[in-house]
C-alpha cells in the first residue's frame, strides 16, 4: 500500500506537513519520499513536475492517482484508508461539519500568513508599498485573533474532543507561526493547543528536521 | 430537512453559487434563504455575523451546524446525505483522487481570476499598478491554458474529473462561468467553452443561474483580451 506512494516535500511547508501528518495517522509508513530543498529549487526539477506539472510541493501520487493538492491528499487518504489507523472526518453530523468548517477556514490563515510571509517573493521591488505590508499585517493579526476565539471557546482541539482533519490541516500553519515569533503571552489559548498537539506521536514523527536543534531564523511576527 | 437549512447570499460571488448547486444536487428545495447586497454592507449585518464572525458570503446554517465555507458545506452535504440526489464523490480511488486533485485546484482558479476581476476591490486605489494587473492577467491566463489543456487530454463531453459531474464541477462551474461572464474568449479556449456549454444546461444550474446576469447578461470585458 504505502509502497505504491511517493511524497516529494519539503521542510516546513506546512502543505507538506499536513500530508506527512495524513500518512501517520493512517499508519501509512514506508512510502517513498524525497526531502527538496525549495531553496535551491528543487521542486522545479524534472522529477517532481513529472508528478507536479505546476512545480509545487507536496507532490504526491498513489500508483497512478496524482494527489497534489495537501488537503485533497489528506481526504483522499482518509476516505482510501478509513478504517486504518485515526478516524479523521468524525461521523457524527455536529463534529463532522465543525471538522469541514475549521479545515476550510484554515485555509484564510494560510493565505493571510502567505501575503505577509511571501511579500517580497511575490511582488517585485519597485511595486511594494508600506501600506500593503500593514495591512497585510493587520490582516494576520486579526485573522488569529478568530483562531485565539475559537479555541479559548472550545477545545482541546478545533472541532472539540477530539484531533481531526482539522488539526491535521491547521496545526502545520500554526506551528510555523509561532516558530516565526507570535507573541504566546497575546496567544494564551493558541499556544495552548500548540502544546497540546505538538507532542502527538505523528507530529513529532513529522517534526520538520530543520526545525530540530536549528533556533529560528526570523522573529517577523513577534510584534503581531 | 431543507426547512432547518438557511443561507445569506449576495450577487458576485462564485462561493455563494457552490453552495446553492450542491443544495440543488442533493435535492435540497425550500430551505430558507435571504439575498444581501454587498454594496450595502449586509453581509455585515447582525443576523450574519450572529452566524458567521468573519461577515461574509455564504453563511449557511443546517440546524445548529454552521457550514459557511462553500466547500465545507459541499462535503458536508455530500457525506450526510450520500443516497440523495446526485453522488458527487465517486467510489473508485483513481477517480476520487482526480476529483479531490480538481477540486482543490480550482481555488488557486478563482484566485487567479479574483486577482484579475477583482484587482480595484482587493487593493486600494494608492497602491494599484498597471504592471502588477498584467502581471495577474499574465498568471490567470497561463492557469486558463492549464485548465484548457486538462479538458483537451479528456473525451469529449469530458467533466472535469472525468466522464461524470462530480463534486469537482459543483465548485469549479461558478468559476469557469465567472471567466466567460467577464469576456474570456470562446475562440482561444474551445475546451472550456464545450464544458461551459454542457455543464450551464444541467437544472442544478439553470435553478441556482445568478439573476443580476438574466438582467445583465454582457458582464465586463475584463478578460477579453486573454
Amino acid at each position: 500500500m504505502a509502497q505504491d506512494m511517493t511524497l516529494h516535500w519539503s521542510s516546513g511547508s506546512p502543505p507538506c506537513w499536513r500530508v506527512l501528518i495524513a500518512l501517520e495517522e493512517k499508519n501509512l509508513k514506508g512510502y517513498n519520499q524525497k526531502l527538496l530543498s525549495m531553496e535551491k529549487g528543487e521542486h522545479k526539477g524534472k522529477e517532481t513536475l513529472d508528478i507536479n506539472p505546476r512545480g509545487q510541493v507536496p507532490a504526491f501520487k498513489h500508483g497512478n492517482n496524482v494527489v497534489n493538492e495537501s488537503i485533497a491528499a489528506c481526504l483522499y487518504l482518509e476516505s482510501q484508508f478509513k478504517s486504518s489507523g485515526n478516524k479523521l472526518i468524525p461521523d457524527s453530523a455536529q463534529e463532522q461539519a465543525l471538522t469541514y468548517q475549521r479545515a476550510l477556514e484554515a485555509l484564510n490563515l494560510q493565505q493571510r500568513l502567505a501575503d505577509l510571509a511571501q511579500y517580497t517573493m511575490r511582488v517585485p521591488e519597485a511595486e511594494r508599498h508600506d501600506s500593503a505590508v500593514k495591512r497585510n499585517r493587520e490582516a494576520l493579526a486579526a485573522e488569529l485573533q478568530i483562531w485565539e476565539g475559537y479555541l479559548q471557546k472550545g477545545g482541546p482541539y478545533l472541532a472539540g474532543k477530539n484531533f481531526s482533519m482539522a488539526d491535521v490541516v491547521f496545526f502545520p500553519l500554526i506551528a510555523i507561526i509561532l516558530r516565526f515569533g507570535l507573541s504566546q503571552e497575546k496567544h494564551p489559548s493558541l499556544t495552548r493547543y500548540y502544546n497540546q498537539v505538538k507532542d502527538r506521536p505523528s507530529v513529532k514523527a513529522t517534526w520538520p528536521p530543520h526545525w530540530v536543534n536549528n533556533p529560528p531564523g526570523m522573529d517577523m511576527l513577534k510584534d503581531l | 430537512m431543507a426547512k432547518d437549512m438557511t443561507l445569506f447570499w449576495g450577487f458576485g460571488s462564485p462561493p455563494c453559487w457552490r453552495t446553492m448547486i450542491a443544495l440543488e444536487e442533493k435535492n435540497f428545495q425550500g430551505y430558507n434563504q435571504k439575498l444581501l447586497s454587498f454594496d450595502k454592507g449586509e453581509h455585515k449585518s447582525k443576523e450574519v455575523m450572529d452566524i458567521n464572525p468573519r461577515g461574509q458570503l455564504p453563511t449557511f446554517k443546517h440546524g445548529d451546524k454552521i457550514l459557511n465555507e462553500s466547500y465545507a458545506a459541499c462535503m458536508y452535504l455530500e457525506s450526510q446525505f450520500k443516497s440523495q440526489g446526485t453522488q458527487l464523490i465517486p467510489e473508485s480511488a483513481a477517480e476520487q483522487a482526480l476529483m479531490y486533485q480538481r477540486m482543490f485546484e480550482i481555488l488557486t482558479f478563482q484566485q487567479k481570476l479574483y486577482d484579475v476581476v477583482y484587482y480595484e476591490y482587493y487593493v486600494p486605489e494608492g497602491e494599484r499598478l498597471d504592471s502588477a494587473l498584467k502581471r495577474n492577467k499574465e498568471a490567470l491566463t497561463a492557469e486558463l491554458q492549464l485548465w484548457e489543456n486538462y479538458l483537451q487530454k479528456m473525451e469529449t463531453g469530458s467533466y472535469l474529473a472525468g466522464k461524470k459531474f462530480t463534486m469537482a464541477d459543483v465548485v469549479g462551474f461558478p468559476v469557469v462561468a465567472y471567466a466567460f461572464h467577464h469576456g474570456l474568449s470562446e475562440e482561444r479556449y474551445p475546451k472550456l467553452t464545450e464544458y461551459y456549454n454542457l455543464v450551464k444546461e444541467r437544472p442544478s444550474m439553470k435553478a441556482t443561474w445568478p439573476k443580476d446576469w438574466q438582467e445583465n447578461p454582457q458582464g465586463t470585458d475584463k478578460l477579453k483580451d486573454l
